[in-house]
């Protein structure tokens, strides 16, 4: 049998048998050549076990050394839906009874899709001991059930400052991807809103973990290695907790008071439902005070929530009380506005010092030659009375704004001629004090405010025609932007910044609530440098004039009613009312106010949304403030005042 | 002088001058392998269970000495009566085949495949494997025209379907598919043209879709399949076994973690190691030189296997060393593929390396079959 044919037809038959072979070859080359280094890498993680201990987070501390935040160690009792698999209903069953909690909403807590199905999900956190003690005897009874001794939030002082110091939440799909947050893992605690989040990474510390030598049953065959967890760095912050409380009891009281109080416009009395207070050093920029309201106890984010539980304590019924308006708020910024535009309006040379304007109860747009069956508009003052001539000082101090609409005028009839390209010197000025740029605040979820500008016009009419059906800038654009209305928008911050560099010749620094970042033992690590990087667009003079005029704001200008009584003379204080029109809202409250005594500088700002006129009631708010910041007796709050 | 098949010879003729020492030594070193591997996937469980760590390297010695006393008695008498008797060994082994479904026969793990005797394990299906091959051989071999007519494919593919189908019914994937390999490859050296084995080929796919459909196909099975194609997808585990053994291997890198040193073998990651998964711990312990090592052994195995084949004195000895070739090859090629992920998993044993009388009983007779036809090459 060895003629040619069947010769050919076994070398067919073995060439088949070498493709084999080679095939083989082939694939073990490649895993064990190539692609070696991996396969080891997997050989070496499949014998080992490793158990994450978790490191302690930072405490966070106000100016003076007061602990804000803390840890303390509580008992989380954690389901595991895969290693409960099959007995979901019995453990439910069992643990609503020991724990109280129906079975429904345990259900719901189990279910948490925050989690992956591998992952203990915990159920609930600071569980009694007789609970932790029932569980171990019948482990058998509850298996995925485990009881973990985890470090949470404590805040000694409440509700205090909550807005600032955030809180700790999962974390979210979007940070896993994040690479800044690399090493994280799914249902890991990180900060989620505040300084918690910001500092997310100095307080967080270095996760420890035991690793053990498992065989393929996962059997323990011993430790083979360890690394202790360090503890997160500590956070000392500019917010001094007497100032916070003084500045978060004040917005309360004062929200409370005026909420007895009548509106005139809406025959109702007002809502005064919200509100913020910012108090600031403006050398520096550093935040002393941040209020919010309504506010929040976070030590709420401690325990598991459900959705609903969620809606009902942070929705719309309640108004939003997770929400900082002092950085997120965005809100027409009224007669407070009015400094900026007279700074503007000197440096353009549209006003000067001396000149006496009228200030009549209302003032109509003038005849255009351009135009001239344009049809001309009326805008009234704040009051019917006519006020007679004036300098622009007393302008500001009264809030005249029959003064200020012509000024905005002039902007639009000076820089928008029809044969030129429009020039925006108003909104460029505005822009260098601050509005419409954010702050750079170390907190979370600021806004920006709004300038509005020709240009930005056009855009929201392009995007929808409704918004602006004639899409173009008008000169009643300029008229409102000078008295803070129409499309303006500003934070409480903005407001407060801006104010600190009239106190400060000028400087604009960057709001901040940092000071320092020690580490566990009291070694610091950095301190928050000053940023007063930029200077107003005005000069010193100009700066002084309108600095002098606002001092005559609570003596003699609309805020008089709500500093009757005050030591002038003890304290220097000058300061600004704004009463700003929301559309099928109350007026929203606002008052300003820069302060001097004793060698200490504040800028002290309030705003509470539908409090009335500002001197109603954030002038009393901000009164009471600087009567607690300079040791003053405090004088309570008064009552209407009725003007702007 | 000697007397065979009632022929005589001279001297420098006789059978015994005409050993293969080449494939006895392959053969030997395989089965020294074998034993240090069955050693070290063994060791660690059974000192574990407090048994004696030896205890199958014992059993596979004893194995081993069975098989060595096998060999020259499958080589002794003249292969050509294995023509004379094949319809009575294919019957006979079609019997076993239909007994061991009987409660004569015993289930390990689901799968009703074994007699147990004197307290040895024996699956028929082993020796269904030879019966075939001495069975296509007979036929071929008488056939007298040149070319291979489309109805002798048929009933050459009829043989070897009917105990094809009784192993698949066991259930034991595995075997059949060395069955079909071994009726490709005996077919392609008698001379099959394309165009039939494409017929073949298609029947198959018929036969399996139909399988699959009456739900003659368990459903382990079909999760080792769907496991292989689709690992997002894996009750069964399946793809964690074949992943573990990938990571076994691919460990080893290029001279291997060194004897008894491999911890995806130590730690018991891989399953069935001392058996079908066996080429895991070559992978592991011995490296990418190890492996090519084993290999190359097979190889020489298999090129002796062809060289016999081509030497043969007659069509018989030719068709029944090409159908040993194919077997080796064929579970050489499904045993590491599988280890290695690129052949799905079917639970084939590495002929001599993988521990197991059964088919270490059904290698060492093949390898009697092919020195018996080496041997005879000259008488």
């Amino acid at each position: 049998m060895t003629e040619g044919r069947a010769g050919f037809r076994l070398r067919v038959l073995a060439g088949l048998v070498v493709f084999m072979f080679t095939a083989l070859t082939t694939r073990l080359w490649f895993l064990q050549v190539l692609a070696s280094e991996q396969y080891r890498k997997e050989a070496n993680n499949n014998q080992t076990r490793t158990v994450d201990v978790l490191a302690k987070r930072g405490r966070i501390y106000d100016a003076s050394g007061n602990v804000l935040v803390d840890n303390r160690e509580s008992l989380v009792l954690t389901v595991n839906r895969q290693a409960a698999a099959g007995h979901e209903e019995e453990i439910i069953f069992q643990l609503s009874k020991l724990l109280g909690v129906s079975p429904q909403e345990l259900a719901n807590r189990i279910e948490d899709p925050r989690y992956p199905v591998y992952w203990p999900v915990p159920v609930a956190v600071d569980v009694p001991l007789r609970v932790v003690y029932y569980v171990s005897e019948y482990a058998a009874d509850f298996p995925g059930v485990e009881i973990a001794k985890v470090p949470v939030r404590t805040y000694p002082d409440g509700s205090l400052a909550a807005h600032v110091l955030g809180y700790l939440g999962q974390i979210s799909p979007e940070k896993l991807e994040d690479p800044t947050f690399a090493g994280y893992e799914a249902g890991d605690l990180v900060g989620v809103a505040g300084v918690e989040a910001v500092y997310e990474h100095d307080l967080v510390g270095t996760e420890g973990y035991v690793q053990y030598r498992v065989n393929s049953e996962g059997q323990n065959l011993g430790e083979i290695g360890q690394r202790a967890p360090a503890a997160g760095n500590d956070i000392y912050l500019t917010i001094d907790v007497p100032t916070q409380q003084l500045a978060e009891e004040s917005l309360a009281l004062g929200m409370k008071a005026a909420r007895g109080i009548a509106d005139a416009a809406t025959n109702a009395y007002l809502k005064a439902n919200a509100g913020a207070v910012v108090v600031m050093d403006p050398q520096t920029g550093a935040i002393l005070a941040l209020a919010s309201a309504p506010t929040f106890n976070p030590s709420i984010f401690v325990k598991p929530l459900t959705n609903r539980e969620y809606k009902r304590r942070f929705g719309h019924t309640q108004n939003y009380p997770l929400m900082d308006r002092a950085i997120y708020g965005q809100y027409p910024p009224g007669s407070a506005y009015k400094p900026f535009i007279a700074l503007s309006a000197l440096e353009q040379g549209l006003v000067n010092e001396t000149q006496n304007y009228a200030c009549p109860p209302t003032w109509t747009t003038p005849y255009n030659e351009d135009d001239p069956n344009a049809r001309r508009y009326p805008f009234h003052n704040w009051t019917t009375a006519d006020l007679g001539y004036m300098t622009l000082a007393r302008a500001l101090w009264m809030s005249c704004d029959t003064v200020f609409y012509p000024i905005g005028y002039d902007y639009w009839a000076i820089y928008y001629p029809p044969s030129e390209p429009a020039r925006e010197p108003l909104q460029k000025d505005l822009m260098a004090s601050g509005f419409g740029e954010l702050t750079n605040v170390d907190l979370p979820s600021e806004q920006a405010g709004r300038v509005p500008t020709a240009e930005w016009k056009r855009e929201v009419h392009r995007a929808n025609p409704q918004a602006f059906p004639e899409g173009g800038w008008y000169p009643g654009d300029f008229v409102n932007m000078s008295i803070g209305q129409g499309e303006t928008l500003v934070t409480p911050l903005q407001i407060a910044q801006a104010y600190s560099a009239i106190m400060n010749d000028g400087r604009v620094c960057v709001p901040h609530v940092l000071d320092e970042v020690r580490t566990p033992t009291g070694v610091l690590v950095r301190r928050d440098r000053l940023r007063c990087t930029h200077r107003l667009p005005f000069s010193q003079q100009e700066i002084a004039y309108v600095r002098n005029a606002l001092t005559q704001v609570p003596q003699a200008g609309t805020a008089a009613a709500a500093f009757v009584g005050f030591p002038f003379s003890q304290v220097w204080i000058a300061g600004k009312t704004g009463t700003a029109q929301v559309n099928n809202k109350q007026d929203y409250s606002w008052f300003a106010a820069m302060t001097n005594a004793q060698g200490k500088e504040y800028v002290v700002v309030a705003l509470v949304e539908q409090g009335g006129h500002g001197s109603t009631t954030a002038a009393p708010i901000v009164r009471r403030i600087v009567e607690g910041l300079y040791g003053l007796p405090q004088s309570g709050f008064l009552g209407d005042s009725g003007t702007d | 002088m000697d007397l065979v098949a009632g022929r005589a010879y001279t001297a420098e003729r006789r059978p015994i001058r005409h050993l293969d020492p080449v494939l006895l030594a392959a053969v030997a070193a395989l089965a020294v392998v074998g034993l240090l591997m069955v050693y070290s996937s063994t060791r660690t469980s059974l000192n574990a269970l407090g048994m004696d760590p030896g205890v199958y390297v014992k059993k596979q010695v004893a194995f081993l000495v069975i098989g060595a006393v096998v060999v020259p008695l499958m080589a002794a008498f003249d292969y050509r009566f294995l023509k004379v008797y094949a319809g009575i060994i294919y019957f006979v082994s079609l019997a076993l085949l239909v007994l061991v479904r009987t409660p004569l026969g015993s289930s390990v793990r689901g799968s009703q495949r074994w007699f147990g005797l004197f307290g040895f394990q024996f699956a028929p299906s082993e020796l269904a494997k030879l019966a075939v091959i001495v069975m296509l051989a007979a036929l071929l071999s008488e056939l007298r025209s040149r070319e291979l007519s489309l109805s002798d494919v048929y009933r050459a593919t009829g043989i070897a379907a009917l105990p094809a189908l009784l192993v698949f019914l066991q259930p034991d994937l595995g075997t059949s598919i060395v069955i079909a390999s071994m009726l490709v490859g005996v077919l392609v050296v008698a001379g099959a043209r394309g165009r039939q084995l494409g017929v073949l080929a298609l029947m198959a796919v018929v036969l399996i879709l139909g399988a699959f459909q009456l739900g003659l196909v368990k459903d382990y099975q079909i999760a080792r399949l769907t496991g292989f194609f689709d690992p997002q997808n894996d009750p069964q585990r399946t793809d964690w076994n074949r992943h573990q053994a990938e990571i076994a291997i691919g460990s080893g890198g290029l001279t291997g973690r060194g004897y008894l040193k491999g911890t995806q073998t130590n730690l018991d990651f891989v399953p069935e190691q001392h058996t079908d998964f066996i080429f895991t711990v070559v992978g592991e312990e011995f490296g990418f030189v190890g492996a090519m090592g084993v290999l190359l052994l097979f190889g020489v195995l298999i090129w002796r296997a062809f060289r016999i084949a081509l030497l043969s004195k007659d069509a018989f000895g030719t068709y029944v060393a090409a159908g040993i070739a194919t077997l080796f090859a064929i579970q050489v090629f499904v045993s590491v593929g599988m280890t290695t992920g690129i052949m799905p998993i079917t639970g084939i044993p590495l002929p001599f390396v993988s521990y197991g009388g059964s088919s270490l009983l059904t290698n060492s007779i093949a390898i009697g079959m092919l020195l018996n036809v080496h041997m005879r090459r000259f008488t």
